[in-house]
């Protein structure tokens, strides 16, 4: 396409688009101004339902907790196609070579960085831990909590070097807890089914305000969510740093593609 | 809207001009780490703390690694052929 098409291109869908276009613009409510009748309405009602003061948490796992599990069936459906993907030819093993790029230069760690990401790691991985578990009570949940500890995987990977990461951070247990939270949401789905109450009806007690144990079913979801995105980024850092090793020979697919 | 949302609305706009305008992209994955973790921060000042730490862990170090350990790929890749 020459570069006068593209012009006309774009001056025709202006034409068509923008007065739409400005026309919501003007008519948005004002920066920084919550009108919204739903959230207002959330904010009025949930604390006395459910008994949490995270309201994004009582949305996401128990008003539209159906929404949540499809987006964690695509989560497992994005990271099992990536892991699919990706296993094969290089860096199955454990302590395969470190592939290299000619004329980068290869510096080894100082024992600084090593002391700092150990450090790091560790604080990185308790808050996530504190940011799932205080998921109904404060800002944060399942899946911000699992985020930041499967990052705090990278940060050990920065201070240990690759061979003792394998070592530490084992696939199999990876899959598990994707795999185990993604049953956990689905079980907490079906069971109250199985009671002959609607899917995901808040059948446990709710527990008080403000407290850990706050919001029934909703912890089971949340932590459900919290194993499954930590094993789901775990997994996908895990696969993604087996490419950058050397192949090696046995395991480059033929031409037939075995 | 405070100084400090307008401020950090005017920075999250710079540094995504500087992703779009950066033309290697190793430096690209950076300047995106950096749009990132301006985006975490203004999400903090508009007071919404739990998506700024899903863009902080998701948009600053996981994206990032992701794009990096791909370039890697591709760069020893192209070196052994």
């Amino acid at each position: 396409m020459s570069v006068r098409l593209r012009l006309v291109l774009l001056g025709l869908a202006l034409l068509a688009l923008a007065p739409a276009v400005i026309h919501v613009a003007l008519a948005l409510p004002g920066f920084g101004t919550p009108t919204s009748p739903y959230g207002q309405t959330v904010n009025v009602l949930l604390p006395d339902l459910r008994h949490v003061t995270n309201m994004v948490a009582a949305v996401n796992f128990d008003v539209r907790g159906i929404d949540t599990l499809g987006e964690e069936c695509m989560l497992l459906c994005a990271v099992t196609g990536a892991t699919v993907l990706l296993r094969g030819a290089r860096g199955e093993g454990e302590r395969e070579k470190a592939g290299h790029v000619p004329g980068r230069p290869v510096t080894p760690r100082a024992d600084a960085t090593v002391l700092a990401c150990r450090i790091a790691a560790s604080l990185t991985l308790l808050v996530g831990i504190s940011v799932a578990l205080h998921g109904m009570t404060t800002p944060g949940g399942g899946f911000q909590g699992g985020v930041i500890a499967a990052s705090s995987l990278l940060l050990l990977y920065l201070g240990e070097g690759y061979a003792v990461w394998r070592s530490l951070v084992r696939g199999p247990v990876l899959a598990l807890l994707e795999g185990g939270g993604a049953l956990l949401y689905g079980l907490a789905a079906f069971v109250p089914l199985t009671l002959g109450r609607p899917a995901l009806q808040n059948i446990l007690p709710f527990g008080t305000l403000k407290d850990l144990y706050s919001g029934g079913l909703m912890i089971v979801v949340n932590a459900a969510v919290a194993l499954s995105v930590t094993g789901s980024f775990g997994l996908l850092l895990l696969e993604f740093m087996e490419e950058t090793r050397v192949p090696s020979d046995e395991s480059v697919p033929d031409e037939e593609g075995r | 809207m405070s100084g400090l949302v307008a401020s950090l609305l005017v920075l999250s706009a710079l540094s995504g001009l500087l992703v779009v305008l950066t033309r290697d992209p190793r430096r690209q994955v950076y300047a995106l780490a950096g749009n990132g973790l301006v985006l975490g921060l203004l999400f903090l000042a508009l007071q919404a703390p739990d998506v700024a730490l899903s863009e902080i862990a998701v948009g600053t170090a996981v994206t990032p690694f992701l794009f990096l350990a791909a370039l890697a790929a591709i760069a020893m890749d192209r070196a052994g052929r």
